[in-house]
């Protein structure tokens, strides 16, 4: 019997780790993706190697999916990680109060945190403001999101996996209550095809209602944009950012030259359509002050946006809203061969790839077991190999 | 506030006898980058292929020729490409295969990359020892963090744009090319093995590699990530000399 048929429709950071675990296990992968990799969310996200420290006081699973998923890509991945640790710094008496509840929090999702003097923070990041009352260093980390993909996809290459950019799913094929798999559009050359598959597997993150809807179901996924700025000097080393709960403007990720003001967080009808709005990047400047002053100094040096998937569940505002992830085999819908996986942040996407894959290869009778913990992934470059 | 911006794109499929040239208008804020342009025609046009993805300079992907000169548009102003002309002019990077519009074929380039070897999480300006960590090693015995050196990517973010610029790589695509010998030097300065540093040193001297520059210096100018690749070449040119004059006149080399 020949290896089943997966469809991966998205080559975000969701989807490139789900191609590597499919592959993996002996399963024939083919990803679409309408643009460039990681032209979507993943690309234009903040680079944060989450520690979990953001979520450990409101949202503790999405705090210990991610602290678990930051040490299992060190070791996959180290080639694109810039492991510099964050700092949590207080600037105000509410930030302040805020810090027991913080290192509790911390300590509830085994986070390792460690409580440093604010003489030591400012000798580590000169370009502190003076003014801080606390600083707790966790390991965060930067990542490079492009490369990111690069690696799973190049090692699901080495697997057997095909990859096609600028490749639109316009459409699914079906049969009865199942999908068959797509009807695309090759952007290169203007053809269309279509492509049979024993499963599809829709990673394509805000954009995952749109897609579902063309299997006539539905999945409970808000794209919420936020805004970053980045600005001209790289003025810390590590993440920087506040010891608070999370709020608009709060952190400032370095990367190589640079630093990465964010962000802000409003729900958007179309995550192709989005305008980014003159307020929200001054306010990312003057948040950004309140910790790193001299960003005064600097210059803006480039602006995105970009949607990300959120999942509804009842009530609660877009800050509330849980960050982790979650999977929908569409079967529940009366539609089979189709499932989603929406939700969660680059950071966990190894983690989101291993629960959609267990799913796809019960679904397909797939007995091999998921390897991605202990792998280490191909060097990015061989993506082009 | 937003402005008009006029644009000329590059057209190309595969099939098509001749590029063209194709003339939109498009709206984007005052204070826009030019990849927001490009996104904005796209908008207009899904028939329209291009590559970006991190929209801050740090992937590398979204090089073009901006008005016939290299760019990378997530971090050029839409004011500061049109001081002086009615429309702006968007063509794809030369010296690659062109693939569709603005897309090129960079696997070429990053096989030439992936021969130097450069390791990317690495520089000597505050990582000094270079080394990666693992888990066990940033926590201490009783699991608090370790104290340990900075790391950081490395400044090239391997966009294409020198390979583009260089005037060599008009005459040859077998060229090594600014980027790939740059990171030669960046590699045999991360590197204490003796082997590996001859290694590096032997594929930058090979017939594709620092002789075959014209010293145009057109990489350095273009870059936009400060990286000198010129510098890097006459370092190697430099030290490879010394090693044949070296050898001349008797020494081990």
């Amino acid at each position: 019997m020949s290896a089943p048929h997966v469809i991966i429709i998205g080559a975000g950071s969701t989807g490139a780790a789900t191609a590597h675990d499919l592959a993996m296990r002996g399963v024939r992968v083919t990803v679409l993706e309408r643009g460039e990799i990681a032209s979507g969310t993943t690309g234009r996200n903040h680079c944060l190697l989450h520690a979990g420290g953001r979520y450990c006081v409101k949202d503790q699973e999405s705090a210990i999916e991610c602290i678990d998923e930051n040490l299992i890509l060190r070791r996959i991945m180290p080639e694109v990680l810039e492991l510099n640790d964050g700092l949590f710094v207080a600037i105000t008496e509410d930030d302040l109060a805020f810090k027991d509840k913080f290192l509790e929090g911390c300590a509830a999702c085994h986070i390792p945190a460690r409580d440093i003097p604010v003489k030591q923070a400012l000798e580590m990041e000169p370009f502190l403001n003076p003014k801080v009352l606390a600083a707790v260093q966790v390991p965060d980390g930067v990542f490079e999101p492009f490369r990111f993909c690069l690696a799973f996809l190049a090692t699901a290459k080495q697997n057997g996996a095909t990859i096609r950019p600028y490749t639109e799913v316009t459409d699914l094929t079906r049969s009865g209550r199942s999908v068959t798999g797509v009807k695309m559009l090759d952007h290169r050359t203007g053809k269309t095809e279509t492509l049979g598959a024993d499963l599809v597997i829709n990673a394509t993150g805000p954009w995952a209602e749109k897609v579902a809807k063309m299997a006539g179901v539905d999945v409970p996924v808000s794209p919420t944009a936020g805004v970053m700025v980045t600005i001209s000097k790289r003025l810390n080393n590590m993440v920087v950012n506040r010891l608070n709960k999370p709020s608009d403007g709060d952190i400032v990720v370095p990367q190589r030259t640079t630093g990465i003001i964010g962000t802000t967080s409003w729900t958007v009808l179309d995550p192709d359509q989005i305008d980014i709005p003159q307020d929200h990047i001054d306010k990312m400047i003057h948040k950004g002050q309140e910790m790193i002053p001299a960003i005064q100094q600097t210059t803006i040096r480039g602006v995105g946006a970009v949607a990300r998937p959120l999942i509804r569940r009842a009530g609660g505002d877009e800050r509330e809203v849980s960050r982790t992830f979650e999977c929908f085999d569409h079967q529940r819908d009366g539609v089979d061969g189709f499932v989603t996986i929406s939700g969660g942040k680059t950071t966990t996407a190894r983690a989101m790839a291993e629960k959609v894959s267990a799913i796809a290869c019960a679904k397909l009778g797939v007995q091999a077991a998921c390897r991605t913990r202990e792998t280490p992934l191909a060097s990015y470059r061989l993506y082009y190999a | 506030m937003s402005r008009d911006v006029p644009v000329k794109m590059f057209r190309f499929k595969p099939g098509d006898a001749a590029p063209r040239y194709q003339t939109y208008r498009v709206t984007v804020p005052d204070a826009a980058n030019v990849i927001d342009v490009i996104e904005a025609v796209w908008r207009q046009d899904a028939s329209l292929t291009f590559r970006h993805a991190c929209h801050h300079a740090s992937c590398g992907t979204c090089a073009v020729r901006l008005n016939g000169y290299e760019r990378l548009p997530c971090i050029y102003s839409v004011a500061e490409a049109l001081q002086g002309r009615d429309e702006m002019l968007i063509e794809p990077l030369r010296h690659f295969p062109l693939v569709s519009d603005l897309v090129v074929d960079v696997a070429g380039f990053f096989q030439k990359q992936e021969a130097a070897g450069l390791v990317i999480t690495r520089t000597a300006e505050t990582s000094l020892d270079g080394r990666r960590y693992s888990p066990s090693e940033l926590f201490d015995q009783a699991g608090k963090l370790t104290d340990r050196p900075y790391n950081r990517f490395e400044n090239c973010v391997e966009c294409g744009i020198c390979i583009s610029a260089c005037p060599t790589m008009a005459a040859t695509d077998k060229f090594f090319g600014p980027a790939g010998l740059a990171a030669i030097n960046r590699a045999r300065q991360q590197t204490d093995d003796p082997q590996r540093k001859s290694l590096l040193l032997a594929l930058a001297d090979g017939e594709q590699g620092v002789w075959r520059c014209h010293s145009a210096f057109e990489c350095t100018h273009a870059c936009p990530q400060d990286v000198d690749p010129a510098g890097a070449i006459m370092s190697l040119r430099h030290d490879l000399a010394a090693q044949k004059i070296k050898r001349l006149f008797g020494g081990q080399g």
